[in-house]
């Protein structure tokens, strides 16, 4: 179980291309605002202008530089993306690990509850409230995190159950460890590969739904966010603004979500050696919005 | 546990969760700041409404009530099939949504048959030369589309064949104002079709073929399929009939699990492409805030994907023996 998982994702074709891209996002968000003239929101006096020496990618509609608005809805997106990963990780981990020790009550309304939510897609329950709320940020992140955790919880559970199985966790428990004992320096340090994935699905479900909803049109409206450029970008097709508008925001999109699949992939192949080339995919009910 | 009990538990799941829809539809509205009523039907809709109006309908959903005479009229209501008035449409939910329903089956129906059939047969061919280059092709090439967001693959698709080659409609399921009927009518819904159902298809492709392919790659090494080509099976025999068949059950119970995924991409394909169905309702709906008519939507996809979820497990059982007895 223990193996040099980050040295085999990056051995990995899949998951050597996938670390570059996303480390290629990163670094556009976090430089944002040295890499950009402009403040995203900032009205500056051209509507619609084709690319040039002070704007890369143009102007939109509402005269904002295309490229500024680019580079800080990576930040929102990558925002998202670690903050609900982090929080629904970390829910999944507690709810798996101690409802596989505890067992009774607590594990059946657990277990229960979890396969209540995975029978409904969250993207549905998350329209349905944010057409009611329109989150920020911060709203979002913690909507998300709340659907986010059950696929997990249940992946935790099962394997914090086949550690008990082992003769060293016995052993602890003769020798008197407590529960949180045995959590914290027997069980975490096994789950980790299952919780590095774990957290890479969860970002990249967020990062997706994210999008979508704004793409709806019901996220806060004052929110950079790549979802909402692409709907308001849809809406001129008629025109070449496509070319520098739409097309790189999705583009950018794409390549965050497909840098996280392949990350995931290169992860999922070097937990289990007999796998080739993404096995698996789909066999999850947690692999996908 | 015994099968009949799982049975009964995965249904109970199912309830559960269609339980937990239905109070989310009750709360939300009565949670929000302000009156009740224009939390329900939205700011518009109390604009154009007389106070006779305003009276029968807070009498309706008993809103001088108490909330458990509320829930009660809410939970009657709905036993009644009555999902609330659209002020958007002036009409019945229910019927708006009825009028919306047959594009986004024809959508998803022809999605699920094309994508699952193409999947499978593409999953056997690339197993079955495990290592070749059109096997690492089709790898490569669809682990990276189904990557991509499923409106993002139809705005590319839009862009190519729509904008730049203008070989297939911008908008819409039919040409308006054509009046063609027979033949030509049903060419012209199918040149509407193709770019959505190409979308859709495109995006689903993936985790298909994967599975038919890693499973493929599994039973072809199993001791069976040594016989069949020491009897002198053909090389197709034995691709088909003997390994393929052997690789498809995953795959049914994989399409179970897809089945959301295809209902929620539908919505957003329809609305890249202007295609009238429940998608392009629902994002009507959200732009003029028309909460009776958003509630009864995502009713609806819910119950769609319980109900074919609840379908497919069910089947899946009788299928294959060994879920009866494992567990």
């Amino acid at each position: 179980m223990h193996v040099d998982l980050l040295g085999a994702v990056l051995r990995d074709p899949l998951g050597m291309t996938g670390s570059a891209l996303l480390g290629l996002v990163t670094v556009m968000a976090i430089l944002a605002p040295a890499l950009s003239g402009y403040p995203p929101d900032l009205y500056t006096g051209q509507i619609l202008s084709p690319p040039s020496a002070w704007h890369p990618l143009g102007t939109d509609s509402v005269g904002q530089d295309i490229w500024s608005r680019l580079l800080w809805g990576a930040r929102t997106s990558l925002l998202v993306g670690a903050a609900v990963a982090l929080i629904s990780t970390s829910i999944s981990v507690i709810i798996g690990t101690t409802t596989a020790i505890f067992g009774g009550l607590y594990e059946r309304f657990w277990m229960r509850a979890v396969d209540a939510m995975l029978a409904i897609p969250p993207i549905i329950v998350m329209i349905l409230v944010a057409a009611y709320l329109r989150p920020n940020l911060l709203v979002l992140i913690l909507l998300l995190s709340a659907l986010s955790w059950p696929g997990g919880a249940r992946i935790c559970r099962a394997q914090t159950l086949s550690l008990l199985e082992r003769t060293h966790l016995s052993a602890a428990a003769t020798f008197g460890a407590g529960w949180r004992h045995i959590i914290r320096r027997h069980i975490l340090p096994d789950l980790t590969p299952i919780m590095l994935a774990l957290t890479v699905g969860a970002a990249r479900r967020a990062i997706f739904m994210e999008a979508g909803l704004s793409f709806l049109g019901v996220s806060d409206p004052t929110m950079v966010s790549w979802g909402k450029i692409m709907q308001q970008a849809l809406q001129f097709t008629y025109l070449d603004v496509w070319r520098w508008w739409l097309v790189p925001t999705g583009l950018a999109l794409s390549l965050t979500l497909v840098s996280l699949s392949l990350l995931g992939f290169a992860l999922e192949g070097a937990m289990d050696p007999r796998l080739d080339g993404g096995q698996r995919h789909g066999d999850t009910r947690s692999s996908h919005a | 546990m015994s099968a009949k009990r799982s049975v009964r538990g995965s249904l109970a799941n199912y309830l559960l969760a269609l339980i937990a829809i239905f109070s989310l539809n009750f709360v939300l509205p009565r949670m929000m700041p302000g009156d009740p009523l224009q939390a329900i039907y939205g700011q518009e809709a109390l604009v154009a409404m007389t106070p006779q109006m305003e009276a029968a309908l807070i009498q309706k959903f008993s809103l001088d009530q108490p909330w458990s005479s509320q829930l009660y009229a809410y939970i009657s209501g709905l036993f009644e099939g009555d999902l609330g008035y659209s002020y958007y449409f002036r009409d019945q939910v229910s019927a708006v949504i009825l009028g919306a329903l047959p594009w986004t089956l024809i959508l998803t129906g022809s999605a699920l048959i094309l994508a699952t059939s193409l999947g499978i047969v593409l999953g056997m061919e690339s197993g079955y030369r495990r290592g070749g280059s059109l096997d690492r092709g089709l790898i490569a090439g669809l682990i990276f589309i189904s990557g991509f967001p499923d409106f993002f693959v139809g705005i590319v698709l839009l862009l190519i064949f729509g904008v730049s080659l203008g070989i297939a409609p911008l908008y819409g399921s039919i040409t308006p104002y054509s009046g063609e009927t027979g033949l030509a009518y049903l060419l012209d819904i199918l040149h509407h079709l193709a770019l959505p159902l190409a979308s859709l298809v495109l995006v689903q492709l993936g985790a298909v073929y994967l599975l038919t392919r890693n499973t493929m790659v599994v039973v072809l090494k199993e001791r069976f399929v040594l016989t069949a080509r020491a009897k002198g099976c053909t090389d197709r025999a034995v691709r088909y009939r003997h390994a393929g068949r052997n690789s498809l059950l995953p795959v049914i119970t994989a399409t179970g699990i897809r089945l959301p995924q295809l209902i929620t991409g539908a919505l957003f394909i329809e609305i890249v492409f202007s295609y009238p169905g429940v998608g392009l309702l629902l994002s009507t709906a959200l732009d003029a805030r028309d909460y009776p008519l958003i509630q009864g939507i995502l009713l609806l996809v819910t119950v769609a994907v319980l109900t074919a979820n609840c379908g497919v497990d069910l089947l899946y059982r009788r299928l294959d023996p060994r879920v009866r007895h494992a567990r």
